[in-house]
Formats: structure tokens, C-alpha cells, sequence
């Protein structure tokens, strides 16, 4: 699947049911659907909502591939520079209502990926993520 | 899908919410909403049980709204229990420490055992 839509929350939505789609028709299980569509909600959302500080247009591309062992998504955006990884995982127990809902996503986001790769160049943010459909019925350490 | 909130309050002291659907940055405004009507009927010192059963996904967003109602909850003496989380929530749940483990029941005999217990140690 591939994919290019605006920086708006309407439209990630959108992607998300296409995505879900997609992982079904290739017949992946419910417990990996519902992983990638976390993690594309947590990044996607955390693109519209921070991204772009000054309210320009911007574009995203989704790549999804699904192969036997292993799904990959690729993430590119034009917003403002962005690793995902560089961001410490927030404090854990405390109260989430207290949280930084940004943090709380990308802990999740990084939580359930088996592997997570981040790289800027000229044309933006690029994030490629893998997951490995056998391991999403146990939450990764 | 999206999300539906019912609720119903057979006593003041015990209020149940059931959740259908999603619980995400598209939806949890849907929740806050429902539930800035369906608070007030829990008495100080009532219980609130979110049933979880129907509810098939949760992101971060939706974790938050329910962290802000156990809070607010909390902060008039009522109880937030919640009730049979499904796969995906349960796995978001612990990632994230969401919840204490004491507040979660997997089913409704295991929450008025608890209640139950709860009341004989207020009366007794």
C-alpha cells in the first residue's frame, strides 16, 4: 500500500482504515492489524499535531509492505526535524493523565515495534518500522 | 468504527459505562463529552465500572481520557474499577503501567466479590 496524504487529522484516519484493510486482505492476525495501526496513529498523529508549528501544508507518505515474516512501514514527512528515538520514554508508573501525550505515544509506538529506524535527508523525516507478526501477542521488553 | 458510550446508574453508589469500539485521538473527545453528563451521577464515595469488554482498540489518547476521569474520580472519593479489557487494550495497559493491576477485574463476579469485600471492611 502506498499512500500520500495532507498533515491533517482526518485524513490519518482515513490512512488508518486503509491500512487495516490492507493487513487484512493479506490475512495478517487481529493482534498485528491492531499493532501497526497503533503505532501509525501514535507517529501520524504526533506529525499533524507538532510537525508543522508554523500551520503550513505538508505532505506524508505511507509505504506498507507485507511479506511472510516480517511487515515494514515506511514513514516520510516534510515537517520540522523529528527523531522518535531521541526522546527519553516517559516516567513509568506514574499517573498518565500527567503525562505528555506525545511521550506516552512514542513509548508505545517504540514498545511494540520489533525495530525501529529513523534518518533525515532533503525531503524530511523518514521513520521505517518493522514488525514481526509472530511476537505481537507478547508486548516487547 | 467509532465509539459508543452507554450507561447506566441502577444506584447512586454504582455506575457502569460500556465502551463499543475505538478509543483514539479520533474519538476520545466522544468519551469526555459522555462522561462530563455521566459523572455527576456517581455518589461521593460510589464506584465507577468501565466495562471493556466491547472495546476493541485503544491508543494513547484514549488511555489519557481515562486517566483523566480515574483521576477526577479519585479526587471525589470514588472508586474506578475496570472490567475485562480485550487483547489489544490489556497489552497498551501494561506497556504503560496504565492502571493498577488491583483495579482491573476480568469478569463481573470478580468485581462484586471485590465490592463485596470492599463493603464488609467499611461495615465490619
Amino acid at each position: 500500500m502506498r499512500l500520500r496524504i495532507p498533515n491533517r487529522l482526518e485524513d490519518v484516519f482515513l490512512a488508518l482504515d486503509r491500512a487495516e484493510l490492507t493487513l487484512d486482505r493479506a490475512a495478517i492476525d487481529n493482534a498485528c492489524r491492531a499493532d501497526v495501526r497503533l503505532v501509525l496513529e501514535e507517529l501520524l498523529v504526533n506529525t499533524v499535531r507538532h510537525g508543522y508549528p508554523d500551520g503550513r501544508e505538508g505532505q506524508i507518505d505511507i509505504h506498507l509492505e507485507i511479506h511472510a515474516d516480517i511487515v515494514r512501514l515506511e514513514l516520510r514527512d516534510d515537517a520540522e526535524a523529528f527523531d522518535p528515538l531521541q526522546h527519553d520514554p516517559p516516567d513509568l508508573p506514574g499517573d498518565i493523565a500527567d503525562r505528555e501525550i506525545g511521550g506516552l505515544g512514542l513509548h508505545l509506538a517504540r514498545s511494540i515495534a520489533s525495530d525501529f529506524e529513523y534518518a533525515r535527508d532533503t525531503h524530511g523525516n523518514r521513520v521505517v518500522i518493522r514488525f514481526d507478526p509472530s511476537l505481537s501477542d507478547e508486548p516487547s521488553p | 468504527m467509532t465509539l459508543i458510550v452507554r450507561s447506566e446508574s441502577p444506584t447512586p453508589a454504582r455506575t457502569t459505562v460500556w465502551l463499543e469500539g475505538r478509543l483514539d485521538a479520533a474519538t476520545f473527545g466522544d468519551l469526555d463529552e459522555a462522561l462530563r453528563d455521566i459523572t455527576p451521577l456517581v455518589d461521593n464515595g460510589g464506584t465507577l465500572v468501565i466495562d471493556l469488554s466491547g472495546l476493541e482498540y485503544i491508543s494513547s489518547a484514549g488511555l489519557r481520557s481515562l486517566a483523566q476521569l480515574r483521576r477526577h474520580m479519585h479526587d471525589r472519593d470514588n472508586r474506578t474499577l475496570l472490567l475485562n479489557p480485550q487483547p489489544q487494550v490489556k497489552k497498551v495497559f501494561e506497556i504503560v503501567k496504565a492502571v493498577p493491576v488491583a483495579e482491573v477485574f476480568a469478569s463481573v463476579a470478580e468485581l462484586d466479590q471485590y465490592l463485596d469485600h470492599m463493603q464488609r471492611q467499611i461495615t465490619g
